[in-house]
């Protein structure tokens, strides 16, 4: 027996169970999309059951009904991370104050009809979204995943189902200029959680707590002189290092920050 | 009482709401004095004892030096000792009843009417003194560390709250005759007790901490240090006994010669650690601190011609005096402040509004927050109008001082436009 819940990952699903596709597609003709071995490894894996059973209009219940005789373990008592009737809402006040020049257009049906996964593409409009303008995207379901993704990013969002086929998200810019892109290859709005994911598993660990000053600026410096180039260097201080900071800059190393207390503060160094 | 003061913060990093009011207050200071050096330019051809030059050098000292170095000090010493400042109250309390003391006490010398308010100026300036050296006393007993650093800052502080007190004293004796002599016989004493006790000796304290690290040096000799401790408390000790005990001028040779090694020591010290450093490129901010460290030789080369003199003519020179003070204080304290204030403050402002920022993506650089085209001129407009106005005190020539005065007052603006720009930063486009 599987347990699985609301918040369990279509993925997951998918994984666990050979059948489990057919199964869900099963449910709603709009989850034939899965098919697409592409959109199922890049959708699939930020669905969760909750979320598909609200884009696909259908009950969580359907779903638990249809897996459970593959021998899932449905647990029905956990609380679902997403919030329930959105559709309804009414417009947010950043909707009813902006001027059609503000918003910029990004259609990403014919992308997910070739296969492909939208988001690089939706992250690259967002990268360059000045704030106060917003990012009108137009997608045949409610792109839930990506709404959680950049509500994290401090990105407001408002969804209009038009009908079944045409679903209209608006993500609106109101936070600080470090969201918006410069023209650099590398991703500088990318938060420390993304960071952190990407050097997962090549990570150099240094701890300088115990030191005295200067010393935490050397044994940084020192550790970053002999980092392997595509790992990053993952540091224990007790307070922001301000003046290693330029001198990071100096050596060409990115770097993100995150205050723990005003005692405690990890540092990640990797060079672009 | 002490209990209620404290700080419950568990963090080393002052905040900025302390150390910031000093630096505006500094750099405001600066630019009045040059103001009233632009005004007052032909006073500098007469004798150092008059009230404008009073005014001035009491502006600087206290408004510009004294301000500047409490501001940091506060920010400086909980790193030093690895643990937090004992208590933020205290620090407000030193900052306001410096910043009403000082323009009583100095407008009270610019009148030259020396009567209550500018005795009290005197007495909330010692105030001032007194709550940073129970902040300072308090903070390094809770702490574990024992730190050199720390050592000089308290030594220097002590002899700062010496000199206020002498400086009051004198105050009081145009008034009431408190001391055997005319004021102006004490003024050497209360102007070196000053100069070395606390400046140079707090220079010498945080500069040793400062530069290896701006410099990224390994360089770390902590005997070298205790030995200029020895010997700039020494000799400022010697002086004060021969000052007041004999009439012996050439006994002043031996706390010059005191002083002049520990100078010179330091200077070696930073020369060792400038050898060691990693950093390679060194930027115009530490160019002119570096330049500041070679101008203590002029006040050392300057008095030592002042003491030559003064045992073989028995008559002071009074425009090398003069020059002396203004070398001390446009040059070489003013120096250290335009270099050292754009290695601090743009770290200070960067952790005040990006700290809390610091995990969402990509941030500014700390040195990139204050514009260094304007750091440039100011750098020009400043060592012109220095040499400007010591040729012109020596030669007594008092257009070439008007010129000399206009181009510090330059100075004194193009440093408050980047100092304006850092306090007013917003989160920025990066």
């Amino acid at each position: 027996m599987i347990p699985i819940n609301a918040n369990t990952k279509i993925g997951t699903l998918l994984k666990l169970h050979p059948d489990a596709l057919e199964t869900i597609v099963s449910i709603s003709p709009k989850f034939t999309k899965l098919r697409n071995p592409i959109l199922r490894k890049v959708i699939a894996a930020r669905t969760s059951i909750a979320m598909a059973s609200k884009l696909s209009g259908c009950n969580i219940d359907d779903f638990f009904n249809k897996l459970q005789p593959l021998g899932f373990d449905i647990d029905t008592t956990t609380i679902i991370e997403i919030e329930k009737g959105q559709d309804n809402k009414p417009a947010p006040d950043f909707m009813k104050n902006i001027s059609a020049d503000k918003i910029f257009q990004l259609d990403v049906r014919p992308i997910i009809e070739t296969g492909k996964d939208p988001l690089n593409v939706i992250m690259e409009s967002i990268k360059t979204l000045k704030q106060g303008f917003i990012l009108k995207i137009i997608n045949s379901f409610e792109p839930t995943p990506l709404i959680l993704l950049l509500s994290k990013r401090g990105f407001e969002s408002y969804t209009e189902t038009i009908s079944d086929e045409l679903v209209n998200t608006y993500f609106y810019n109101n936070v600080n200029a470090f969201m918006v892109a410069d023209n650099k290859e590398s991703d500088h709005s990318a938060a420390w959680d993304e960071i952190l994911k990407r050097f997962a598993g090549k990570t150099k660990t240094v701890d300088v707590r115990q030191l005295e000053m200067p010393l935490p600026m050397h044994a940084i410096l020192e550790a970053l002189a002999t980092l392997p180039i595509d790992n990053a260097l993952f540091v224990y201080h007790k307070r922001i290092p301000v003046f290693l900071l330029p001198e990071l800059e100096e050596q060409q190393f990115s770097y993100r920050i995150k205050e723990i207390s005003g005692a405690e503060v990890h540092l990640l160094i990797y060079k672009d | 009482m002490f209990t209620t003061i404290g700080n419950t913060d568990t963090s080393t990093t002052t905040s900025w709401k302390v150390v910031l009011p000093f630096y505006a207050y500094a750099a405001i200071a600066f630019l009045v004095a040059c103001l009233l050096l632009l005004l007052s330019a032909g006073d500098f051809t007469g004798h150092y004892f008059h009230p404008h030059t009073l005014a001035i050098t009491h502006i600087m000292a206290l408004g510009w030096g004294t301000m500047m170095i409490l501001g940091a000090s506060h920010q400086l010493v909980p790193v030093l000792i690895e643990s937090k400042l004992y208590s933020n109250v205290l620090a407000y309390i030193s900052f306001a009843s410096a910043a009403i003391g000082i323009p009583f006490l100095v407008h009270g010398f610019y009148v030259f009417d020396v009567g209550l308010h500018t005795q009290c100026g005197g007495i909330l300036v010692i105030v001032a003194i007194i709550s940073f050296l129970i902040n300072l006393a308090v903070s390094m007993v809770k702490s574990k560390y024992e730190n050199v650093h720390a050592f000089f800052i308290f030594t220097a502080t002590l002899w700062l709250l010496t000199t206020a007190i002498v400086g009051l004293l004198l105050l009081y004796n145009f008034s009431f005759s408190v001391m055997p002599k005319n004021s102006l016989d004490y003024l050497p004493l209360h102007a070196h007790i000053g100069i070395v006790g606390w400046f140079l000796l707090l220079v010498i304290g945080v500069g040793s901490r400062l530069i290896p690290m701006f410099l990224i040096s390994k360089y770390n000799n902590t005997r070298q240090l205790w030995w200029i401790y020895g010997l700039i408390n020494g000799g400022l000790l010697a002086f004060v006994s021969a000052f007041l005990y004999t009439a012996n001028k050439s006994l002043l040779t031996i706390p010059l010669l005191a002083v002049g090694t520990a100078i010179i020591l330091f200077g070696d010290f930073c020369i060792r650690s400038y050898r060691q450093r990693i950093r390679k490129k060194v930027d115009e901010q530490m160019k002119v601190s570096l330049l500041s460290i070679l101008m203590m030789l002029l006040p050392l080369l300057s008095l030592a011609i002042i003491i030559t003199l003064l045992i073989f003519t028995i008559k002071e020179n009074i425009s090398l005096v003069l020059g002396y003070g203004f070398i001390i204080f446009f040059g070489w304290i003013t120096a250290i402040i335009l270099g050292m204030t754009f290695k601090t403050l743009p770290f200070i402002v960067w952790n005040k509004v990006y700290h809390h920022l610091a995990g969402k993506g990509k941030m500014p650089n700390p040195k990139d927050l204050f514009n260094n085209t304007i750091f440039k001129w100011m750098s020009i407009a400043y060592i012109l109008g220095f040499v400007l106005f010591t040729t012109g005190i020596l030669i007594h020539s008092i257009p070439v001082l008007q010129i000399a005065a206009a181009l510090l007052f330059v100075t004194s603006l193009l440093y408050n436009w980047n100092v304006i720009k850092l306090l007013l930063h917003k989160p920025a486009m990066s």
